[in-house]
């Protein structure tokens, strides 16, 4: 292992000074279908439900809904409507957006376990979302306070509901 | 005890190569695989014309930021005219391509294979992280404005509640594994650095801070597998490919336990069924688990079944990990210290394997003696498990 | 499949999204930062494998040789081309485009590039390179402004 190996390193000025260096800003939209099943679900965020599609050969409860049980195979389409209160199971704190820019104020997201059918407590499986978390603070992520907290979504308004994962503005504690 | 698998032929290794892995590299990505390929080559002792098939590997199009980049490749990893073939699965995809080659010549369809894997995070702007934006769901979890490191701060923090796991604990991976890296000549991020360092390095999501974290890369790396006949024709030390493993999850990662990886679990099970290991943690001697961060060492150890769950952290503590301890992981330095383009750097694993188990790893060379070593990759959401067995 | 209720179009919702990355950068490669500083002089690099000649230089040959840096010494000529109508969104051009790959006189591979505006295209035809003025080159294909038969 005494052989040169290849590679030329580039700094980051060396690289923008190179000839030849071809720069593209792609504009690629797009449209993406919720399909039926999660257009049911988005349905219901709208008028402030979480919906959740049972499957008849397991009885697991799915949320957000599928069109179909991952693990039986089978078509599902008997929807359900289902508390909305769950546990957390996972919380961090962000500093950094999308593309990394440090954010003013850190935001706290994670994991919510849904109080849903069909699971047992140990199952490795569970309905939940992944969400943003408010009414608990950074002391809470960081102690580990916040796991296993009980949580329920926090609903935007009504008219300012659009059919999105946002009409929920985040999950806060239940005794709130 | 084996399992009945039925093979046309035995597969070994008998070439490796790699191409320096940095931050940003002058190279196309075709002529970063033609550097790695012509490496195992004549590592191997081999040219073009004695390779019978092709496998490439490579990780989302975007990255390199040209799509088909498989086809874009072949070219450079000698896929012209042979039956050439591109894996993919995520960041699980560098063990996915000696996997896809080993079945190409296990079952007697190739006397000999081409393993190429190639990653280039450095064209897209104005950071690689926006790439990753494209791996939520565009309806459920984009609108959240989420980072790809949420969903590894997420898995991290519950690893640590459900283990006990203290932050310093899970730190020392990457102290160990940048230190090993100081001994690896490709390697971009070595370094001799403290948990201390670690723990007040830029705080990006909590738990997670900036040196938890594998850099961004460029780089490749390639090897040359051939059957039985072939591979004790080229060399005298082949390293034999004894078992491997493969599956995926369900991509909803957050309805699933988040605290262990099953996924991993299984294809390790799988691996060492087939071959015919019924106690990992005793008889494997050196391990490259996936660590793009440094907790994901300690979760795939315990996928892999090399610790019993939660007890990574304490035998890390112990130095049974390190390159002189009971069960060196990561002695080529991993991810957190060699660097991570994507798909090269799950190749270099097993490029490591190889040259742990020839004793040609140099000043990596781990203290014992060893006989078989288990290399991993993970991939997608919380998804996919990639495992192989060496022996020699 | 009395489970699925064909929906209309109306009744599923769509969500717009749009690609992340901001811009991309592509570095050149070694054979290619060459072949850019040629192009900034007004030359074309292609290179030696044995006894062929490729064009565009790609650092490797097809045996996986590496490549000798040759300058492409000889006449070029069209080989295929195509008329474009339409840009890349579908809207209607003012004048067709066309695109032709150039080849030189016995070598492989060859350029994709244009023809100039208002010339008959035919294959065999033979044509130069018509560059950019110097100060403005950077070493990009678009260097070169279009080919013009001689």
């Amino acid at each position: 292992m005494t052989k040169k190996y290849p590679g030329t390193y580039l700094k980051r000025d060396e690289m923008y000074s190179l000839p030849g260096l071809v720069r593209y800003k792609p504009t690629a939209k797009y449209s993406f279908s919720a399909g039926i099943a999660q257009t049911k679900f988005l349905e219901g965020l709208k008028k402030g439900k979480i919906i959740g599609v049972k499957c008849p050969s397991c009885g697991r409860v799915y949320v957000p809904p599928r069109a179909f049980c991952e693990y039986c195979h089978v078509p599902m389409n008997e929807y359900v409507e289902l508390p909305g209160t769950g546990e957390i199971h996972t919380a961090v704190i962000s500093y950094i957006s999308t593309f990394r820019q440090r954010m003013d104020k850190p935001e706290i997201v994670g994991v919510v376990k849904l109080d849903a059918p069909g699971y047992t407590k140990e199952s490795y499986e569970f309905a939940g979302l992944f969400h943003r978390f408010c009414g608990i603070t950074e002391e809470d992520v960081i102690s580990g306070k916040a796991i296993g907290m009980r949580v329920k979504p926090r609903w935007k308004p009504e008219n300012e509901r659009t059919g999105s994962v946002t009409d929920i503005e985040c999950f806060e504690p239940v005794e709130s | 005890m084996r399992s009945n698998i039925h093979v046309k032929d035995k597969v070994a290794i008998v070439g490796a190569g790699i191409t320096l892995f940095r931050r940003r590299l002058l190279e196309t990505p075709r002529e970063l695989a033609w550097e790695a390929a012509k490496m195992a080559l004549d590592n191997a002792g081999l040219t073009l014309k004695d390779i019978d098939c092709v496998v490439i590997g490579t990780a989302p199009d975007a990255f390199d930021g040209i799509h088909l980049n498989g086809e874009y490749l072949a070219d450079g990893s000698g896929g012209f005219s042979k039956p050439t073939v591109r894996v993919y699965v995520g960041g699980g995809t560098g063990v996915m391509v000696p996997i896809a080659a080993w079945w190409h010549v296990a079952s007697g369809h190739c006397k000999t294979v081409l393993a190429v894997a190639e990653e280039k995070m450095s064209p897209a702007h104005p950071h690689p992280q926006g790439v990753f934006a494209y791996i939520w769901d565009p309806i459920l979890e984009r609108p959240l404005g989420p980072n790809l490191i949420w969903i590894f701060a997420m898995e991290m923090r519950r690893y640590m509640h459900k283990c006990d796991a203290k932050k310093e604990d899970i730190a020392l991976v990457s102290v160990k594994n940048k230190r090993n890296a100081l001994d690896n000549p490709v390697a971009q991020a070595a370094a001799n650095i403290t948990v201390e360092d670690v723990l007040s390095s830029e705080l990006l999501v909590w738990p997670v801070n900036r040196l938890d974290i594998s850099p961004v890369s460029d780089g490749a790396a390639a090897l040359v597998l051939a059957s039985e006949n072939m591979a004790r024709r080229v060399t005298d030390s082949p390293v034999w490919v004894e078992g491997i493993g493969f599956t995926l999850d369900n991509t909803h990662w957050y309805n699933r336990e988040l605290g262990f990886p099953r996924y991993v679990n299984y294809a390790a099970r799988l691996a060492y069924k087939m071959a015919g290991i019924e106690r990992p943690w005793k008889e494997i001697d050196v391990a490259e688990p996936y660590d793009p961060f440094d907790y994901k060492e300690l979760h795939h150890i315990e996928g892999l079944m090399l610790a019993r769950p939660c007890e990574a952290p304490r035998l890390l503590k112990e130095g049974w990990f390190n390159r002189s301890g009971e069960l060196p992981t990561s002695p080529s330095g991993g991810l957190l210290g060699v660097g991570n383009p994507i798909a090269a750097a799950g190749l270099m694993k097993v490029a490591e394997l190889f040259w742990q188990l020839r004793y040609e790893a140099g000043a990596r060379q781990v203290k014992k003696p060893v006989h078989r070593g288990v290399a991993q990759a993970w991939g997608d959401l919380m998804q996919a498990g990639t495992v192989i067995v060496l022996g020699n | 499949m009395s489970w699925w209720k064909p929906r209309s179009h109306e009744d599923v919702i769509f969500y717009p999204g749009r690609q992340e990355t901001e811009e991309y950068v592509y570095t050149p490669g070694i054979h290619g930062k060459q072949f850019a500083e040629a192009l900034i002089k007004g030359k074309i690099l292609g290179m030696k494998c044995g006894d062929k000649f490729i064009v565009p230089p790609t650092t490797f040959c097809p045996d996986f040789s590496e490549g000798e840096l040759v300058e492409v010494d000889t006449e070029w000529t069209v080989q295929y081309y195509t008329e474009v109508y339409r840009d890349l969104y579908g809207n209607q051009l003012e004048e067709p485009v066309v695109m032709i790959l150039v080849q030189p006189l016995g070598w492989e591979g060859g350029l994709i590039h244009y023809l100039k505006p208002g010339i008959k295209p035919e294959i065999g035809l033979r044509v130069r390179p018509v560059f950019k003025p110097e100060e403005e080159r950077r070493g990009t294909i678009d260097d070169i402004l279009y080919w013009e038969p001689y």
